[in-house]
């Protein structure tokens, strides 16, 4: 019988496919760690983009909510020079009746 | 390599690591064992890999072979390594076409069988192959070569499938 040719190799070996890796390879390699594991020292990937605008996002709205602080009291300014007694003071006595 | 260094190897190489060994021991079991010896061996130990010495594909296959490799001495099969090995004609009437190739491949001998799915199904170069066994480039090449030349003899009956080939042979 005469042996294939190269290109009948070739396919008839394409034709042997194998399965990709099963779901269970990756949970005996990669055990899922407790979720407080993870928020301790866990790590995410954000694009640039994404945290650009959250940045803006969030700038803007600490801007728009801000109020501005109130001004501040100092005591030595307070100044007594325009401080005049009362001029036409009327006052009025209340007695209690007997 | 940390953590998320080895998350992205094992993502990236988990399937090729998976076939190579599912293709070696034909059995889906044993691949699963041996892919995840190779991976946890690489988190134990990622000292282990010296990127000077190579791609980390290339360890990963040669960690896989040699997991391979201590199944078949713990089951005492070291006589069929014999690198002469001539395998015989498949019979046709057993099974498809991939499953009388899988036949086909698995009666290589198994130095034969490893630079043949690191070949063809692999894609990796003879350079790679060389390194990855311990051997010469030329080594490799006859090794490629026998197991070829074993197949294609080992094959011929496909010929005679109608329709396997587009023609049909008496």
């Amino acid at each position: 019988m005469e042996p294939l040719n190269d290109d009948e190799l070739k396919r008839a070996l394409g034709e042997w496919r194998a399965p990709s890796a099963p779901a269970s390879l990756e949970r005996k390699v990669l055990p899922r760690e407790p979720w407080w594991k993870w928020v301790m020292t866990g790590s995410i990937r954000i694009p640039v983009p994404v945290l650009v605008a959250v940045a803006a996002a969030v700038l803007a709205y600490v801007a728009m909510t801000r109020q501005p602080p109130p001004q501040p009291v100092r005591a030595g300014t307070v100044s007594l020079a325009d401080f005049q007694p009362v001029q036409d003071a009327q006052p009025l006595v209340f007695r209690r009746e007997q | 390599m940390n953590r998320a260094d080895f998350r992205e190897a094992f993502a990236l190489h988990k399937d090729a690591i998976y076939r190579f060994a599912w293709r070696m021991t034909n059995s889906p079991e044993a691949a699963e064992d041996v892919a995840q010896e190779v991976f946890l061996a690489l988190l134990r130990r990622p000292d282990g890999y010296d990127p000077l010495r190579g791609q980390l594909r290339g360890f990963l296959f040669g960690a896989a072979r040699n997991q391979v490799r201590k199944r078949w001495r713990e089951e005492t099969r070291w006589s069929e390594l014999d690198d002469e090995f001539t395998a015989p004609p498949m019979d046709i009437a057993r099974g498809e076409t991939a499953s009388m190739v899988a036949e086909a491949v698995q009666s290589l001998a198994p130095l034969q069988r490893e630079v043949l799915i690191l070949s063809e199904y692999e894609d990796l170069s003879l350079e790679e192959i060389a390194r990855m066994v311990d051997a010469e480039v030329g080594t490799v090449k006859s090794r490629l070569f026998r197991a070829r030349e074993n197949l294609r003899r080992a094959l011929a009956p496909l010929r005679e499938v109608k329709g396997t080939y587009g023609t049909v042979k008496r």
